[in-house]
């Protein structure tokens, strides 16, 4: 919580920042005079060993001189040896005894006068010749006589006297020979008082070492008479002073940490001060007052660091305003009170921007709410739109309700709201069932509209044409008239005979249509014109086809084949057809539904670029319900033929139970409108022929004839004149048309190069039962 | 055969000819050439009946062969006149409007009738001419 103020944030690091430039800054410094400091300790040191080592040397000296005084001065007078020596210790406190030994010979005095000082003070002798062990023998008078200049012996621990004592023993010569000693006791004790007493820094010991290395004294009683550091005693053999450092003290009193030794020799004797400096106390005092300034120093950062606070935080104080004014922004409130400016410093420009930046979201959101009511109004209006166009297009599944010949199975997917793919289908007539696809240049609204024209003028227009391929050149007539867009449909369109599944095809720039059956799906080659709009002049070649049993026919838009995967790559005709052929044989809607799926997995991930249109024709020829033909005839355009079929048609309508009067209609059409063909329609030399197809529907006879003759549409002859009376004409013509005109109830006329094509219908609205 | 005729000469001014069965295209044929040889015998300014009852079915053929018998009697001062023509025969008619209604008779009393009208107008005519 703290630390999410940037004022908080800044005093830390200030503080961290002078912290650490603090200690590295004293750190160098430290490490720079630590050096200076050691060397001025040596000096110090040095000096103050050399001191000390006079003090003790002069000491030692007072000692010497009296013993030497005392062996001239006795020498010429040995029997006042006694007086004389008591004289001397008396004034000479540093003495704990005194003695005068003599050769045992003659001319000697008999007696050898010891004089020691007791603890009280009190001075005590006694005559070393009555000891009971002869001293002439023993080793220290034995060097004493040898020392005439005197000479400091080893030293040792009188049983008599319970303590360390040395002795400085000096020869008394008489004649140029020794003829006997004074010897001076000095105590050990004594020594030891003299090292306390010296002046030592803090921490600083002292320790003399005799000729042998081992410690004569030592402040820390423990090592006296233990053998020195061998490091310790090479340094201590040079003659002058010098120092050395020990990394581990040999002194358990210091602890084990490094420390320095100071020597110097001590003239008149073979020993040697030294004087013990733990490195420690050498740096103590920098290290204090290093600590100190680190302390003071951490004072002052921290001083700087509340003060660092506060000046930001009073600084920033309007940034907080600001950020919780963001906030507000943030939640959609945009009227508040801004904070005034103070300064025109970053803040003071900050909350002026601010205010200019709410000013302008605000007009910017008064933009967008309209903008975004556009889109709405735009969105809303595509899903009308959108809407429209799916009621263009017919149900997505057909079943043929009469006979269940077929079934049809289309799905339409645009990619946008709205698009140019188009499917529909219809019926013509009773029999004749019209199916197309197609796929208008471009995409999103203006391929709707004119996908919307065209659907709407390929229904318009289709009743009135004959063939798929008529129906293609009218419908290309009406597209290229005013379309100045140079927009175009490709379009496939089929007409199908639901009766014997017989489909005729023809294309405008479409994809081949696909046939699955059991052997597989293969692609339809077929000839194509133009697409539709952009020639006027374009023709479309047809091709026919029948439907076998069980046999698929797929339509399909460039959506299926064009789709494209996240690489680029096509779906392509290949992949259709491996789909389809894996699907097949299935129904209408399996392999339609699963060749839409099959892309969708495929483009999965790279969104649908072009409207989809699948379209599923199945052909199951279910040719076995009551609306089966009642006659599919071909016959030979003779009277005789003619008449012959007109007897069938007479019978199959009498068994079916179609009433007389209506028997006769059919009758006397047909008859009229096949003796035209018999007489006015012969084109070839070996004869014509006819088709009749005859049907029964529930409230209709339906009929169709087909003839390979001249063209002649009975629906375009003029009306014969009626006057009242066929006898009042020269010639009686046209009346076998007028005829067949009153009595059909439907009459419809197409031609093409397969010749006339007929359709009729015959209304019987009471079927009676064929019992009668 | 779908088509018969019996021929019934009441007298030289009248006769009768009796037509069952389809009148088509197929049969106008046959029928025509009966009529070329029945007219001649009929009497100039005689009445041709054409009895309809047992015409099942006529179609344009057999309208024409009736416009022809028609014209032929016309030509020669005589009267064709159809007797009971039935329903779908009536409707063709209706349909090309092909006779006048006045030479179709519903039954024989009608044209019994009608005929003894046309005599005796003869008669008058042939008074007042003198």
């Amino acid at each position: 919580m703290f630390l999410r103020s940037i004022a908080s944030r800044l005093s830390l690091w200030v503080l961290a920042g002078s912290v650490s430039v603090l200690a590295v800054a004293g750190g160098v410094l430290f490490y720079r005079v630590s050096h200076q400091i050691l060397e001025q300790a040596h000096g110090e040191a040095t000096a103050l060993a050399s001191e000390a080592g006079n003090r003790i040397e002069q000491r030692l000296a007072r000692v010497a001189d009296t013993t030497q005084t005392l062996a001239a001065v006795i020498a010429p007078r040995p029997d006042d040896a006694e007086e004389m020596l008591r004289h001397a210790l008396e004034r000479n406190a540093d003495l704990s005894g005194l003695a005068a030994a003599f050769v045992p010979m003659a001319g000697n005095p008999s007696v050898s006068p010891f004089l020691s000082r007791e603890e009280d003070g009190s001075l005590n002798s006694r005559d070393l010749r009555k000891d009971d062990s002869p001293y002439w023998e023993k080793n220290w008078f034995l060097a004493g006589l040898s020392c005439s200049q005197g000479c400091w012996q080893r030293h040792f621990y009188s049983q008599s006297r319970k303590r360390e004592l040395i002795n400085y023993s000096v020869a008394i010569s008489r004649g140029g020979h020794p003829v006997g000693l004074i010897n001076a006791d000095v105590s050990l004790d004594w020594l030891s008082r003299i090292l306390q007493e010296l002046a030592k820094p803090q921490g600083a010991y002292a320790f003399v070492l005799d000729d042998s290395g081992r410690y004569l004294v030592h402040d820390n009683p423990a090592l006296i008479g233990q053998r020195a550091h061998a490091d310790l005693l090479q340094v201590a053999s040079q003659h002058e002073a010098s120092r050395i450092r020990l990394a581990v003290a040999q002194n358990p009193q210091a602890k084990g940490r490094p420390v320095w030794i100071y020597f110097t020799p001590i003239e008149g004797t073979r020993w040697r001060f030294g004087l013990v400096m733990p490195e420690a106390a050498i740096y103590a005092g920098a290290r204090q007052a290093f600590v100190r300034v680190l302390a003071l120093g951490l004072l002052a950062s921290l001083a700087l660091a509340v003060i660092t606070l506060a000046v930001t935080r009073r600084i920033l104080a309007p940034l907080g305003t600001l950020t919780s004014h963001a906030e507000q922004v943030a939640r959609g409130a945009l009227s508040f009170e801004l904070p005034p400016a103070r300064f025109p410093d970053e803040v003071g420009r900050l909350t002026q921007a601010f205010d200019r930046m709410r000013t302008e979201l605000a007009l910017h959101i008064a933009e967008l709410t309209r903008n975004a009511r556009e889109q709405q109004r735009l969105a809303s209006e595509l899903d009308i739109a959108h809407q429209i166009q799916t009621a263009l297009l017919p149900g997505e599944h057909y079943l043929d309700a009469h006979c269940e010949n077929f079934e049809l199975h289309a799905l339409l997917r645009p990619a946008r709201a709205v698009g140019g793919d188009l499917y529909s289908y219809f019926m013509l007539n009773e029999r004749r069932f019209c199916v197309m696809v197609g796929d208008v240049s471009d995409k999103g609204i203006p391929a709707a509209l004119f996908m919307a024209r065209t659907i709407t003028l390929a229904k318009a227009l289709a009743p009135r044409a004959r063939t798929p391929q008529h129906l293609l050149s009218m419908l290309n007539t009406e597209l290229c008239r005013n379309n100045d867009s140079c927009m175009f449909v490709s379009l496939l369109c089929g007409i199908l005979d639901t009766f014997t599944g017989e489909l005729v095809m023809a294309s405008a720039g479409h994809e081949p249509p696909v046939l699955c059956d059991g052997d597989g799906a293969r692609l339809i080659e077929l000839d194509t014109g133009a697409a539709l709009g952009l020639d006027e002049e374009a023709s479309y070649p047809s091709r026919a086809l029948r439907l076998q049993p069980d046999q698929t026919l797929l339509l399909y838009t460039d959506g299926i084949t064009e789709a494209t995967d996240t690489r680029q790559a096509m779906f392509g005709p290949e992949r259709m057809l491996a789909c389809l052929e894996s699907a097949s044989p299935g129904t209408a809607a399996d392999l339609a539904s699963g060749l839409l799926a099959a892309v969708d997995r495929f483009a999965e991930g790279a969104g649908q670029a072009d409207d989809i249109t699948v379209l599923a024709l199945s052909w199951h020829h279910a040719l076995d319900d009551g609306n089966a033909p009642m006659l599919d005839l071909t016959i030979k355009a003779s009277m005789d033929d003619v008449f012959e079929t007109l007897d069938r048609c007479d019978a199959s309508l009498h068994a079916q139970g179609v009433a007389p009067d209506v028997r006769d209609d059919v009758r006397l059409v047909l008859e009229e409108l096949m003796v035209n063909m018999v007489e006015h329609g012969r084109t070839l030399e070996r004869g014509n022929t006819i088709d009749l197809h005859m049907r029964l529907g529930d409230d209709a006879v339906l009929v169709e004839l087909h003839h390979n003759g001249h063209p002649f549409d009975p629906l375009q002859a003029p009306l014969p004149p009626l006057t009242g009376d066929l006898a009042d004409q020269e010639e009686v013509g046209g009346l076998g048309i007028h005829l067949v005109r009153a009595m059909a109830s439907e009459l419809s006329y197409s031609h093409d190069e397969q010749g006339n094509h007929l359709q009729l219908r015959f209304l019987h609205p009471a079927r009676t039962e064929s019992s009668s | 055969m779908t088509l018969t005729l019996s021929t019934q000469s009441e007298s030289p001014e009248r006769t009768t000819v009796h037509v069952h069965g389809r009148l088509d295209a197929q049969t106008f044929g046959e029928f025509d050439l009966a009529m070329l040889d029945l007219l001649p015998r009929v009497a100039d300014g005689g009445t041709m009946v054409l009895d309809l009852s047992a015409l099942e079915y006529i179609s344009s053929a057999g309208l024409r062969s009736i416009a022809k018998i028609r014209k032929s009697m016309r030509a020669r001062v005589g009267h064709t006149l159809l007797l009971n023509p039935q329903p779908q025969v009536r409707k063709v008619f209706e349909i090309v409007k092909a006779v006048p209604v006045n030479e179709v008779f519903a039954n024989a009393q009608e044209l019994d009738a009608y005929l003894d009208h046309m005599q005796r107008q003869i008669t008058g005519d042939g008074i007042e001419a003198d």
